[in-house]
């Protein structure tokens, strides 16, 4: 320690270097000669740096509440305020330390790609940038530009690199989010005016902010405006019936893309949601409170159904992850302290957890040729520590104790049912309970018939082999990750601790 | 005691050092399993003998608990982590411990030829060892809830140990991967039910501590429909664990693992830990008299519909797992009757009989059923069946074997001065005990009394019958291929359990009289201490005429089944008609259980989900689709546009967000400002 707090890390312009360096790493990665290795490693460099800066910025800002932020003029006029505003608190650090390691995780892992890998890694460092920048921007303005950078990385990765339906998913994905994008915008533009109220637009998060505060909007402003921004961020989740672009998507994209997209970037639109809709809009969450209960109910139960009907293990993974998003939003709709301190915990735990869950779909699709169950079977014969892999990230997505799954998810229960005594409600808990039986169901039954029994013979397995060096690393590193958080989860609440009260001064 | 924690802590190390190293090392990591075993067996005693002898607690009636570790703090609740020792930690502790090490010491004999799969086996039973007694030793709800789970997923991976490549071929491989599944779900219902419990009482007392949750002064501060509700639903998560009706299907289907699994987890240890629950959790349940009710008549009636269903068993396990369930159930209802009769008393109650007779039927029942389990793996191993009707005249070829598991049935029939004639008087009169004072339920207990008769009457008959059918009369044709006895490594353990089987039940007059009990003294809960006197129990027993009832009831259903399979005087295809009788298909077919299961899951899960994924793909992408059909289709142009070329959307998505951004930039600058 004595060696850290020695670097003087105050000096070190930790928060944009944490944007600039994925788009050097892009620009590197596209630039050097198209080769697999050297693209490869070009982009563990760039991402291990990234990730090495953002716990050099945990530990820099854990003595600070965890709040850290800094600001470059940009767009700066009488008429309009536009400024480079970054800076990250408990919720967006944790997204940031998710991006940072996700990405770095996917460069380990990703070496099938192995024409135009330039193309490919420098996509996937500027999805990251366009992440980073969601996560750490505090400006509406920049908020936006890097909601829509994330995006279109996305949409070549799955164009690009995906299955043989790329081209109807890609589209989808891009049409479906983009159409969200811009009724998110008008309603971030209602907002900016609105709190302007015939001033300097000014377009920082905490200039709304303190016109939220001053109550500069009425609440019936408050509801339109929650209602329009609502809809942008559900599609992003995505919440039922929004969804169908999602299982498209992750079924034809490449694995380093599905990690990516279920892992970080739907995070985007529930981490929209707290930092937008409940921190400046809280009457109009009150109002939309029910609605979104209902939402998070119908996303949880209709995910975990839509999982059992599945033959395809992706596209049941992806479905698996409409219905633990739904636990996020669940959290959220509470619209209390210890529902949104879980809904973030859920965040983080399903982007570990899923990513686990995306490699394995991706390594049974690649090393036996199908994803499809009912071909499979008894693949733990012959993949022994892939079995291993696909056990461990099945039980802690079904929310087994002692990994990290279990503590978001009984808080996020907790928090339901403490709402729930609060309005002397009690029955909506069975849903949310039913579900832990529905997901327990397709997870145990998929295993049942993917990798126990006798083996298959209904594909070729002779040349079967199990988990490379390159995907053990990246997938046993998650996996001590979901178990370390499981045991110590207080290593994620500490960072949460303050949060949660910033916000409800608000609410 | 300040080490208590390494109890569980040692077998979890072997867990992790077999699990990643076990191949190098001895046995498969056989050897790292039984040392860690053997480690939390000694520490056990030395806790016990410190909590009893040298730290005076146990005498002055007080639970060792020291100030738990913070694990998770939100809002007004705290979770902690932390250990919590009294008589009956210390009782649970000793008799696990003590029988997982026989069973681990006869696996490094039954696992021989299990190659290099070995190494999974001894991993998944040392982590389950150590769950089992992080269990035990658990301080909270919320921890026990943990190492609850982690004991189901270990059961659930033992199960299917075998569905790789089953000894008994593709068929058994085929079941133990479904068997593993329907134990995992069915004992999950239980688990959710558990985890509503824990919300329900967490956010009735802020915490989860069994120092806050059993202190009378919290509880009378709590909204008693609270701590019923809580109660119930904690009950729920000890009707799947313990295998009680109406989930007590998963347990036949779990003997699809191997047997020693069958001994240690679905017999000794993991079962009892909804008994243990039961018992952990009296200062709440007995807050009603009717949550005590629900308890005693739910084990009632699991103890007599699971004796019916091995009265004509054709598999050696499954004959031993239904009369798991079946002594399960005993034990349950003692406990529930016990209590309901503290709940109807208003203030003081020592030494609650049916809380002495449930804890004391389970310690006793966790020896003689593990050693009847490895009795039977030792047959199994030697003739490669299960089938009884493929066995027969073993007891010449296996003289041990025979000898110890002819002891295991005497004990479990409840021949005289055996243990489990003991604990089972004990029982059945705690269960009498409501009728016999008059209190309003007393006609439920009595019928419940009555069912507990029967069982002992049927439990006498289906042990002998499953004896004679393996030991005696002509054998088989799997019998044929026997080889003789088992190893070393196996018998002794069978040997020393047997002692046990014989014996244990002493231990009620030389101190468990006084270590096993539960008291409401001045409104506090005691846990040990004021005891009946051994004299007083043992006089008790003998004095008493439904001893005697029992007894010839037992008596009777040996003797029937002397007549019926070795001596064959009676033949048993009258009583099934040859199999057509409607009565014993019903047996046969377990009540329709399974299909009662696989029905419900059918429909709620299977039904449903086909429908979701219809609206999915029709309803709700059609529209999506749809739309999308409908404007691109509304316009050549926008059919045009549609070239396929990736950079052509991309640039109109970029141009037109821009576009949009400009025009809005225009609308403010001009129009708003």
């Amino acid at each position: 320690m004595d060696f850290l707090s020695s670097l003087s890390i105050p000096s070190l312009p930790i928060l944009p270097l944490l944007l600039i360096l994925p788009i050097l790493g892009a620009v590197f990665c596209f630039l050097i000669k198209n080769d697999r290795r050297h693209t490869r490693h070009m982009a563990i460099l760039f991402s291990g740096v990234t990730l090495a800066l953002s716990l050099l910025l945990l530990y820099d800002i854990s003595s600070r509440g965890y709040v850290e932020s800094e600001s470059y003029a940009w767009i700066n006029t009488a008429y309009l305020q536009m400024n480079l505003d970054i800076g990250v608190d408990g919720m967006s650090m944790l997204m940031v330390l998710l991006t940072a390691l996700l990405v770095l995780m996917v460069a380990i892992f990703s070496d099938t790609e192995s024409e135009r890998s330039n193309s490919f890694f420098a996509l996937i460092m500027a999805t990251q940038a366009g992440l980073m920048g969601v996560y750490l921007a505090q400006d509406y303005f920049l908020f936006f530009i890097f909601w829509e950078v994330a995006l279109i990385p996305m949409f070549f990765l799955i164009a690009g690199w995906g299955g043989p339906r790329r081209h109807y998913a890609s589209m989808k994905f891009l049409i479906y989010t983009h159409v969200a994008s811009m009724i998110m915008l008008i309603g971030i533009f209602m907002l900016v005016i609105t709190a302007a109220d015939g001033g300097v637009l000014n377009f920082s998060f905490e200039a709304v902010k303190a016109a939220s505060a001053a109550g500069l909007f009425t609440t019936t402003f408050q509801v339109v405006v929650f209602g329009l921004l609502f809809f942008g961020f559900a599609v992003k989740m995505p919440l039922v019936p929004f969804h169908t672009w999602l299982p498209d998507a992750h079924v034809e994209a490449p694995t380093a893309g599905s990690v990516l997209l279920a892992g970080v970037m739907l995070k985007m639109g529930s981490y929209a949601i707290i930092r937008i809709c409940l921190e400046v809009l809280p009457e109009g969450a009150i109002a939309w409170q029910t609605v979104m209960i209902v939402l998070a109910l119908v996303a949880i139960l209709y995910g975990a159904y839509a999982c059992i009907a599945q033959k395809d293990l992706k596209k049941m993974v992806a479905f698996s992850s409409i219905s633990h998003m739904g636990f996020v939003l669940l959290g959220i709709a509470t619209l209390s302290g210890i529902g949104i301190q879980f809904a973030i915990f859920q965040m983080f735990a399903h982007g570990l957890i899923t990513s686990v869950l995306f490699m394995v779909c991706g390594i049974v699709g690649h090393n036996t040729g199908t994803r499809d169950i009912p071909l499979l079977g008894g693949l733990a014969g012959k993949m022994p520590i892939f079995a291993g892999f696909m056990m461990f990230g099945f039980l802690a997505s079904l929310g087994l104790p002692g990994l990290i799954g279990f503590v978001a998810e009984f808080g996020v229960l907790m928090a339901f049912f403490d709402y729930l005594m609060g309005i002397d409600v009690l029955w909506p808990i069975v849903f949310a309970l039913a579900s832990l039986m529905l997901t327990a169901g397709y997870f145990t039954w998929a295993m049942q018939r993917s990798i126990f029994g006798k083996e298959t013979t209904k594909i070729d397995m002779s040349n079967v082999h199990d988990v490379n060096r390159r995907e053990g690393v990246a997938l046993g590193l998650l996996c001590a990750l979901i178990a370390l958080f499981g045991i110590m989860p207080w290593l994620i609440m500490d960072v949460l601790a303050e949060m949660p009260l910033v916000l409800l001064g608000v609410v | 005691m300040e080490y208590a924690w390494l109890i569980p802590v040692a077998p979890l190390l072997a867990f992790v050092i077999v699990g990643f190293f076990g191949n190098k090392t001895k046995e498969g990591g056989g050897a790292i399993a039984l040392g860690s075993v053997l480690i939390a067996f000694v520490l056990s005693i030395l806790v016990s003998y410190e909590y009893f002898v040298t730290s005076g607690l146990f005498d002055s009636g007080e639970a060792y608990a020291p100030a738990p570790f913070q694990w998770l703090v939100f809002g007004d609740y705290a979770l902690n982590f932390g250990i919590y020792i009294d008589s009956l930690t210390c009782v649970m502790l000793l008799f696990s411990s003590f029988i997982s090490l026989m069973i681990f010491l006869y696996s490094i004999g039954y696992m021989k030829g299990e190659g290099a799969r070995k190494r999974r086996y001894y991993a998944e039973i040392a982590l389950f060892l150590g769950a089992m007694l992080g269990l035990i030793l658990s301080s909270n709800y919320l921890e026990m809830f943990i190492f609850w789970e982690l004991m189901g997923v270990c059961s659930y991976l033992l199960i299917g140990f075998w569905s790789y490549k089953h000894p008994e071929g593709d068929a058994a491989s085929e079941a133990a991967a479904s068997a593993a599944k329907k134990a995992f779900l069915v004992t999950r219902l239980g688990d959710v039910c558990m985890m509503a419990g824990l919300f329900v009482l967490l956010f009735a007392f802020k915490s989860l501590d069994f120092t806050t949750l059993f202190d009378p002064a919290e509880i009378a501060n709590v909204d008693s429909g609270m701590i019923i509700l809580g109660s119930l639903l904690l009950f729920g998560g000890v009707i799947g664990k313990s295998a009680q009706f109406p989930l007590q299907d998963w347990l036949p289907d779990a003997m699809a693992g191997p047997t020693t699994v069958s001994a240690l987890i679905h017999a000794a240890t993991m079962v009892k830990a909804g008994v243990y629950l039961v018992a952990r959790s009296y200062p709440l349940f007995i807050q009603s008299a009717d949550v005590m009710l629900v308890v005693a008549v739910i084990g009632g009636v699991t103890a007599f519909i699971a004796a019916t269903m091995a009265l004509n068993n054709m598999s050696l396990k499954r004959v031993l797992a239904y009369s798991t369930v079946s002594q399960l159930g005993l034990m349950i209802m003692a406990l529930g009757a016990g209590g309901y009769v503290i709940a109807m008393t208003a203030g003081d109650y020592h030494a609650s009989l049916g809380y002495t007779a449930g804890v004391f039927h389970m310690m006793n029942h966790a020896f003689f059923k593990a050693l009847l389990f490895m009795c039977a793996g030792s047959v199994i191993h030697a003739v490669a069946s299960e089938d009884l009707r493929q066995m027969g005249g073993l007891s010449r070829k296996m003289r041990i074997t025979s000898a110890t598991m002819f002891i295991g049935a005497l004990s479990i029939a409840g021949f005289p001065f055996f243990s489990g004639f003991w604990s089972k008087d004990l029982v059945f009169e705690s269960v009498m005990n409501p009728y016999a004072s008059g209190l309003p339920a007393g006609d439920i207990f009595l019928f419940l009394f009555a069912l507990a008769l029967i069982t002992a009457f049927m439990t006498a008959f289906y042990m002998f019958r499953m004896w004679y059918m393996t030991f005696k009369g002509k054998p088989k044709e799997a019998a044929e291929h026997c080889h003789g006895e088992s190893p070393k490594t196996m018998t002794v353990p069978l040997i020393i359990l047997s002692l046990f089987a014989v014996g244990s039940g002493f231990l009620l007059f030389v101190g468990l009289n006084d270590i096993i009990t539960f008291s409401v003294i001045g409104g506090e809960f005691m846990v040990g201490g004021n005891g009946k006197t051994a004299e007083y129990l043992f006089w008790h027993v003998l004095e008493n005429k439904w001893t005697y009832v029992s007894l010839a009831l037992s008596l009777s259903g040996i003797f029937l089944a002397y007549l019926m399979y070795s001596r064959r005087i009676i033949n048993p295809a009258r009583f099934n008609m040859g199999g057509r009788s409607g009565l014993y298909r019903f047996l046969t077919a377990r009540y329709y259980f399974p299909q009662l299961y696989d029905q419900i899951s059918l429909k709620l899960g299977y039904g449903v989900a086909k429908g979701v994924d219809y609206v999915d793909k029709n309803l709700i992408d059609g529209t999506v689709d749809g739309i999308s059909n409908a404007i691109s289709g509304s316009s050549d142009t926008m059919r045009k546009m549609q070239t396929g070329n990736v950079r052509n959307y991309a640039a109109i998505v970029i141009i037109g967000t821009m576009v949009l951004v400009a025009v809005l930039f225009i609308l403010v600058r001009f129009g708003g400002v």
